[in-house]
């Protein structure tokens, strides 16, 4: 309460906001930072600049039609948000999937882990200003986004997973498994390579170290999953607790320094894992079918899935009317906790620092946007037009 | 009389054609620079030409976007003035000029030097484009923690920063430029060049004089080279030094609203600047001057410019852009260095 009073009391000196327009952001969104001569006392980020209503679309659809829309919420995870829609008919009505399918399930989920998180290092290092360690990082990433072709048939969207298992096509012959071993061998050692010098590079550290730092009650408190949180202490990966993830030995990495280069470490580490998972499919995988086609879409309650995706914890819900018809979807992505984690965690950073810390929460904002108005215990999406209408421009 | 109005001609031609020769090579440095930051990182890069010559000759022909600055006839003009205090810069370390009222020397550099980085801090105060502050968005929310704060346009935070690079980021490149002059005892540039290149001042213009005591390669000048050089990256606005056009918040700083022909004016002035800096390196560290009325001396010095401008491409690439938790030890550092520098250069 005491520290409620002092923080109103503050003096400002000005107001610096940056977007929605601006060509360092990746998405629309707008922060605005209260400053001292150049030290953020206090920021907000409005992410509402870009509805599409996603979840309306679900809405009356056949569920076998789910995860094609459920793919496009954003394009940089999209198998995980087609694979958390599955699993939630999966879990409600209690589809058994195959082993193999759950394999090559989390196979592409960490081959595109690992794709995030190196696109996180380009857009970390474009907003650092280094040009050449974030286009090394897409060099590298293109290993990945070619397996992904090769397993799913799609760089981007592959695809692969459909209720009861994994689609037939991308299912993993021999040769492609070897292929898959020699790219992460040549991988591994570029990457090691490129992390040695990121870690070495005293300007790079400088820039990372001793700003955006995020204490682990403040992480508990706002939620900050996934890497952002377990680089503030809080051991926590709900990879632990999918039994997909249970015949594989992998770390979770947890940092306890909170600080901007904690966050960059722990994904840097983080893909070091993924490549010992990767391996471990690659030698282990089962035989047997890849799709269970037994099961017939029935009336299911309102059901909850919950994934790690490389940001954090994703959840999807929906439910089944007695056609099989889609009800209620709802997706809650890993950004809206981590992002308002990072208006704290911002303050006391110098505005080009400040950035940069919000940047390193890997935001990843289209997908997380909503607006939804509840008025009479009812709920309803406004559109774009309505809300221009009711509020309009104000300057 | 006679001999004034040949000194006048000769002044006049020496500096049209330093002018032509100069904005000609000016405009190719941008693409050397950037084809080595593109080779760095594994990319093809623009064709040479494209940054400076194409883009200059383009942005000329675009149709024209007013500014929407404080005041934008003022605004306009700064970049022309701009272009006028460089094109000075490099006619001082012309041999004609050196003799005119002392502008070739410490002061006539250093002055215009001063000049320029003004130019930016007025560019950033009187630039507010739609970027930051005036775009249309409703978040002027009741709940906001803090209302009826002014709120600053990007440019104009740049200008700030513009200052304290001014106050501070600066001194290492006049800290440089001095060495040279202390170790030739004067403050004229035609001391400092028969200090290091004798042969030049009684050489017709056929030859090719060599320097015999460059500078550079004594401990003193190459100290002094390593400082003017970072300064020179600082002037320039280059990384790891460009925080006043950091594209992550300011986006280019002041000069965001140069659009059309004056953007081409603004790249004109920014290329022009870098090869004026370069040449003067080459005057001051090794006693090369660019001499229009001897081509070997001016083809010299050309391909010398090439070194700095490479050398900032390189620390460019390799380098992300420093916040001021770093530039003022770094700039004191520097600034340390160059005072030993000099120290050592009284010595020579």
């Amino acid at each position: 309460m005491i520290q409620e009073k002092q923080t109103e009391k503050k003096v400002i000196e000005k107001e610096l906001s940056f977007g929605p327009v601006h060509p360092a952001l990746v998405e629309p969104y707008r922060m605005r930072f209260f400053v001292n001569d150049e030290i953020v006392e206090d920021c907000e980020i409005n992410i509402n600049m870009a509805y599409r209503g996603i979840e309306k679309l679900f809405e009356g659809l056949p569920v076998e039609k789910a995860l094609l829309i459920a793919e496009r919420v954003c394009g940089i995870c999209s198998n995980v948000h087609a694979w958390n829609s599955v699993r939630v008919i999966e879990g409600g009505l209690g589809i058994e999937v195959p082993q193999r399918a759950n394999y090559i399930r989390v196979l592409v989920h960490e081959f595109q882990r690992i794709t995030s998180h190196l696109f996180f290092f380009g857009h970390a290092f474009e907003v650092l200003g280094h040009e050449t360690f974030a286009m090394r990082s897409f060099l590298l990433r293109e290993n990945f986004m070619d397996l992904l072709q090769y397993v799913g048939g799609n760089r981007v969207m592959p695809s692969v997973p459909i209720i009861g298992g994994i689609r037939p096509r991308a299912d993993l012959n021999e040769s492609l498994k070897k292929v898959i071993t020699e790219r992460v061998d040549a991988f591994e050692s570029k990457y090691k390579d490129y992390l040695n010098r990121a870690v070495e590079d005293p300007l790079v550290m400088s820039r990372l170290s001793g700003i955006g730092y995020l204490t682990k009650e403040d992480a508990l408190k706002f939620y900050a999953t996934g890497p952002t949180g377990r680089s503030s202490g809080w051991n926590y990966d709900l990879r632990r607790e999918m039994k997909e993830y249970k015949p594989f030995d992998y770390d979770v990495i947890v940092l306890n320094e909170g600080d901007t280069k904690a966050r960059v470490v722990s994904r840097a580490l983080e893909v070091l894992e993924s490549l010992k998972i990767i391996r471990q499919i690659v030698k282990g995988l089962p035989e047997g079918p890849v799709v269970n086609r037994s099961w017939v879409a029935k009336k299911m309650d309102y059901t909850v899935s919950y994934v790690e995706t490389y940001r954090g914890e994703l959840m999807h819900s929906y439910g089944l009317d007695q056609g099989g018809f889609i009800r209620n979807y709802k997706i809650r992505t890993p950004t809206i906790t981590n992002l308002a984690a990072m208006e704290q965690a911002c303050i006391g950073d110098h505005v080009t620092e400040a950035i940069l810390t919000i940047a390193s929460c890997d935001p990843c904002l289209t997908c997380c946007t909503r607006t939804e108005v509840i008025a009479n215990g009812k709920s309803r999406i406004m559109s774009d037009a309505e809300i221009i209408q009711r509020f309009g421009w104000r300057k | 009389m006679d001999g004034l109005l040949l000194f006048i001609a000769g002044l006049i031609a020496s500096s049209a054609v330093a002018m032509v020769v100069g904005i000609s090579f000016a405009l190719i440095l941008p693409g050397i620079e950037r084809k080595v930051q593109a080779r760095i990182q594994q990319r093809v890069g623009p064709p040479i030409l494209t940054p400076g010559w194409w883009s200059v000759l383009k942005f000329m022909y675009k149709s024209k976007v007013e500014p929407i600055a404080q005041m934008p006839a003022f605004y306009k003009s700064l970049v022309l003035i701009g272009i006028v205090i460089v094109s000075f810069l490099l006619l001082f370390v012309t041999p004609y000029w050196w003799s005119i009222l002392g502008w070739g020397s410490i002061l006539g550099i250093a002055g215009l030097l001063k000049l320029e980085e003004v130019l930016y801090v007025l560019m950033g105060s009187q630039s507010q484009s739609i970027m930051s502050s005036s775009m249309p968005v409703p978040d002027l929310a009741k709940g906001s923690k803090f209302i009826g704060i002014r709120r600053e346009f990007n440019e104009q935070h740049s200008a700030e920063r513009s200052l304290k690079m001014m106050a501070i980021g600066s001194i290492p490149l006049y800290l440089g430029l001095v060495v040279p002059f202390i170790a030739a005892g004067s403050g004229m540039l035609n001391a400092v060049v028969s200090l290091q290149n004798p042969d030049y001042i009684v050489s017709n213009w056929m030859a090719i004089p060599i320097p015999s005591k460059p500078l550079l390669f004594t401990i003193p000048g190459a100290m002094g080279a390593i400082v003017y050089f970072l300064g020179f990256v600082m002037l320039m606005n280059e990384k790891p030094f460009s925080i006043l056009k950091a594209k992550i918040d300011v986006i280019e700083g002041g000069v965001l609203e140069y659009a059309s022909s004056l953007r081409a004016a603004y790249y004109l002035m920014r290329n022009l600047l870098m090869f004026s800096l370069s040449s003067i390196f080459n005057t001051l560290f090794l006693g090369i001057p660019f001499d229009p009325f001897m081509p070997s001396m001016m083809l010299i010095n050309m391909l010398l410019s090439l070194i700095p401008v490479v050398s900032m491409a390189t620390l460019a690439a390799f380098s992300p852009i420093l916040t001021f938790r770093q530039i003022y030890p770094a700039a004191m550092g520097i600034s340390a260095f160059g005072v030993l520098a000099m120290i050592l250069a009284s010595s020579l």
